[in-house]
């Protein structure tokens, strides 16, 4: 079933439909979440949060558009909602990946001492960091998914990559 | 209006050049005069590439967990959508109310006084105010091939 499809099922309450985008997008929004959060628990709520509430604003989906970029909105929102609630983690105890995968000719210590400085920089900073390097996102696909014009995410990427150095 | 040459702008600049960044910012020629006789922009310069070389270096880690469960037990009833009635639409409701108008000026003895008179006005400026707002999402932008 594609997307237009499982979308217009959706509408309509086939909870079957829906289960075709949530398999199909969980595993993106994840990554994502956790990017930003920082935890796989707390991403793993917060999209949890931003499916059920993608359900029930499908009815406002341009089906014109492509669903991920749209819900990635709902998803960076309730993400942010959850960061503002929950409490900064003390970096140095963190002993596991999760933003990062493990890559080959690094060492497990150096990818632990990235993983720790991108964890040190604010959500937004992760986020847009992350979209850029890890998923490859231009400039213009970055201002487009951030709502952002792109002299903005110049200037953040500038201080981002300043930050982590 | 242009932009003001600091370090900090040309390290923006000359980042964004290296992302390939289609952004407004300065002038090639400005930012490679500036790093020429800047030490400092060139040192900023070479700890960001390699921290952007390092970060294109990685990937994303991957979460196999499948939501469907939770996510599931937490949807709401499904909304039944109520069917719009179509005499609902604006342009009806108008066309509705012109030919009641007309009904009633067949009985003239029936006349219900002079604001009657005024139906017809405030019917056409209920149609502009609605079509002023492009029901129909008209694009007046479109132009015939060879226009």
């Amino acid at each position: 079933m594609d997307d237009p499809a499982a979308i217009q099922n959706s509408r309509a309450g086939d909870r079957e439909a829906f289960r075709h985008l949530v398999e199909r997008y969980q595993r993106e929004a994840v990554g994502h979440a956790v990017a930003i959060l920082g935890n796989r628990e707390d991403a793993l709520d917060a999209v949890q949060e931003a499916f059920i509430d993608a359900f029930q604003a499908l009815d406002r989906f341009d089906l014109s558009r492509r669903f991920y970029p749209w819900f990635y909105t709902i998803l960076r929102n309730c993400c942010y909602k959850l960061a503002a609630s929950r409490k900064k983690r003390e970096t140095s105890s963190i002993d596991k990946l999760e933003i990062l995968a493990p890559a080959p000719g690094v060492t497990s210590e150096e990818m632990l001492l990235l993983e720790r400085a991108l964890l040190e920089l604010s959500p937004q900073e992760r986020e847009l960091l992350t979209l850029k390097h890890l998923d490859g996102l231009s400039y213009e696909e970055l201002a487009e998914r951030l709502d952002v014009p792109q002299g903005t995410v110049m200037s953040r990427l500038y201080h981002a990559r300043k930050h982590l150095r | 209006m242009k932009k003001e040459v600091t370090c900090e702008n040309v390290c923006m600049a000359a980042m964004a050049r290296a992302d390939s960044a289609q952004t407004a910012a300065l002038p090639p020629a400005e930012i490679e005069a500036h790093l020429a006789r800047c030490a400092h922009c060139r040192r900023e310069m070479a700890q960001l590439e390699a921290v952007s070389t390092l970060l294109d270096a990685q990937e994303r880690s991957l979460h196999s967990e499948n939501l469907w469960a939770e996510i599931e037990n937490r949807l709401p009833a499904p909304a039944v959508a109520r069917e719009k009635l179509p005499v609902s639409h604006p342009l009806i409701l108008l066309g509705l109310s012109l030919v009641a108008y007309r009904l009633v000026e067949l009985f003239p003895d029936r006349s219900p006084g002079w604001w009657f008179k005024l139906v017809p006005l405030l019917l056409a400026v209920a149609a502009f105010v609605y079509l002023r707002e492009n029901p129909f999402k008209i694009n007046a932008e479109l132009r015939l091939e060879g226009e």
